[in-house]
């Protein structure tokens, strides 16, 4: 398997501009350029399949099929860095190390779309990167590859490098847009979607990193090579984060489709120390828990939401054995609990609630009918808001007492704790 | 209002340059507004917090009202309205590095320095709090100070990284850019 995606990603230093375009870095975008028309990028985009990785797998050609084709005024391309799933560190690999890698893909993608302004919004702890991608830009300021004649073609292309100020939420594409205008970062109900009304009322198509990262492959060696790659509904390599108990934590490219098993034993080393799995987190946080019996579910979306859980970013998580599920759900609880923005009374209210009845049962003060309670805010806050956060808040409740009940169980009022002899 | 500072004279407080240039990023978007978060970010990193007159010299740069920049500053958890340690050190608490011992990191620092999350020293150098996902997953436990990121740290290290910020010479970023060099 060739990658195409993290050839750099064992570089201590970033690809510089010299070096990448010596390697043939830009020269896929100068070709389309030259010699394409938008449409025909956005159609081999189609064709290929293409879907975003920032966890909702939307299609990216027909996103950009949705773009006004003669805009009367500025359309714009946000670029979504706001990368912050609890699990998942893929973006900011492409954007450490291959800054170049992104930036050929935004340049494509802006040709695509018709348009001059990208904005690229990443999240205000990613320092690092923003560095490195502040260099990068300069270095293709300079050599005209951003400005107002973008390799000779008069056309013009800016990149404008945003940075975030600490909030999950701004992950959510209308809520970036949102703060990227300078606001809270709270979602927009929709319609209108972005392609119609998106950054500062402009047609807008928000990308993902990795899904931009993708685009300069698919326009050099076509829609046909992609789709040999993956699955049927999702072609493409991946991105694949393992983290948490294993010996060899890391970003993985592999085809969409491969096994949890062959990530977590193949490629991360196993368990850490040789020790025995409690539970994994197929793809972040709002993906929830799964017990170990299914390591060897196809990491592809398809399947995925059919044992009701999701691929979400791809970032595998590894509970050990000698942690409690019910405490692995309390980081979650809590994360979700401080990142609602608090907009809708279902999300806010639901999302503080679960958690307190999470932090119960971690306390070993569990009530036999919390797990009715627990259904019940789940049902009264998924489909009632703006966006989907229940949605993301209830994955690992829900998928954590569907798959491990007898641990929060033992947790209930009057329960000996477990790990603690019952005489102690 | 819960924000700390010297009144509407501290917008005069930041030298002309760089009002300048705050007023040069407001043009860079297609309103003024987009500027807002870059230029309380560049406030930030000034004073290591938002005071009042800060949050008033952002509103009349992006003709927002303070109200209303009061309300933004406080969605987002990086901008702080009170003073924190010049070294504010930020343990993530999410799943990786919790599976990978992120509490005994807050233990060592409560060892340390005898603060938890949410306290400062008394002496002014270090703050603590619990952030969330860092990105840093396949290196955890992380810990960051002004988005500068120290991963795989252990307790150990943590300790030899406590005595170096407190007895470096340099100012507080420096301090901590070199920090990072030397692990």
């Amino acid at each position: 398997m060739e990658a195409y995606l993290s050839m750099e990603f064992g570089r201590r230093e970033p690809l510089r501009l010299a070096e990448a375009r010596s390697g043939g870095r830009y020269r896929t975008a100068q070709r389309v350029f030259e010699t394409l028309k938008p449409e025909q990028v956005v159609e081999e985009v189609k064709n290929s399949g293409l879907r975003g990785r920032g966890g909702a797998w939307f299609p990216t050609g027909i996103k950009w099929s949705f773009m006004p084709r003669e805009p009367k005024g500025p359309s714009y391309l946000v670029i979504n860095a706001d990368e912050g799933e609890p699990g998942t560190f893929k973006d900011r690999q492409i954007m450490e190390k291959d800054p170049h890698l992104l930036l050929e893909g935004i340049l494509i993608a802006c040709f695509a779309i018709r348009a001059e302004t990208a904005f690229l919004y990443i999240r205000g702890e990613y320092r690092a990167a923003h560095d490195v991608l502040a260099e990068a830009i300069a270095e293709l300021e300079q050599a005209g590859l951003l400005g107002d004649d973008v390799f000779g073609t008069r056309r013009r292309l800016r990149v404008i490098l945003h940075r975030g100020a600490g909030a999950y939420i701004c992950g959510e594409e209308t809520a970036l847009l949102n703060s990227l205008e300078g606001r809270r970062g709270e979602p927009r109900p929709k319609p209108p979607f972005p392609a119609v009304y998106g950054a500062f009322g402009r047609p807008t198509s928000v990308n993902n990193v990795e899904t931009l990262a993708n685009v300069p492959a698919i326009l050099e060696r076509g829609a046909a090579w992609y789709k040999t790659l993956g699955t049927a509904l999702a072609p493409g390599n991946l991105l694949f984060g393992v983290s948490g108990a294993v010996e060899r934590p890391g970003c993985y490219e592999l085809p969409v489709g491969t096994t949890a098993r062959e990530l977590v034993e193949k490629h991360a080393g196993g368990v850490k120390g040789g020790g025995r799995m409690r539970a994994f987190v197929p793809g972040g946080a709002s993906t929830g828990f799964l017990p170990p019996e299914k390591l060897d579910l196809a990491m592809d979306p398809e399947k995925l939401k059919k044992e009701g859980t999701m691929l979400g970013t791809g970032g595998i998580v590894v509970i050990p054995e000698e942690l409690s599920l019910v405490d692995a759900l309390r980081v979650f609880s809590r994360f979700f609990r401080h990142e609602t923005c608090g907009q809708c009374s279902p999300c806010r209210e639901g999302a503080a609630w679960s958690d307190q009845v999470i932090a119960r049962f971690q306390r070993g003060q569990g009530r036999a009918d919390d797990f009715t309670l627990l259904q019940d805010i789940m049902r009264g806050s998924r489909g009632r808001t703006i966006c989907v956060f229940p949605e993301a808040f209830a994955g690992p409740l829900a998928s954590a007492i569907q798959h491990f009940r007898p641990e929060f169980e033992r947790r209930l009022e009057g329960a000996a704790a477990p790990g603690r002899p019952a005489h102690a | 209002m819960a924000v700390s500072g010297s009144g509407p004279e501290a917008a005069k407080e930041h030298p002309e340059a760089f009002v300048a240039a705050m007023r040069e990023l407001t043009r860079r978007y297609p309103a003024r507004r987009g500027a807002l978060l870059p230029i309380l970010t560049a406030l930030q990193a000034r004073r290591g917090h938002l005071a009042t007159g800060d949050l008033r010299l952002a509103a009349e740069l992006t003709g927002l009202s303070p109200a209303e920049v009061f309300s933004i500053a406080t969605f987002y958890t990086m901008y702080r309205l009170q003073p924190a340690g010049r070294f504010p050190i930020g343990v993530c608490r999410n799943i990786s590095c919790w599976v990978n011992g992120s509490e005994r990191l807050v233990a060592t620092i409560r060892d340390e320095l005898a603060i938890g999350p949410g306290e400062r020293t008394a002496d002014g150098a270090f703050s603590l709090a619990e952030v969330e996902c860092l990105g840093s997953c396949e290196n955890a436990p992380c810990l960051e100070i002004e988005s500068r990121y120290f991963e795989r740290v252990t307790p150990g290290r943590l300790r030899e990284l406590l005595r170096e910020l407190r007895e470096s010479a340099l100012d507080p970023d420096a301090a901590v850019a070199a920090a990072q060099r030397t692990r």
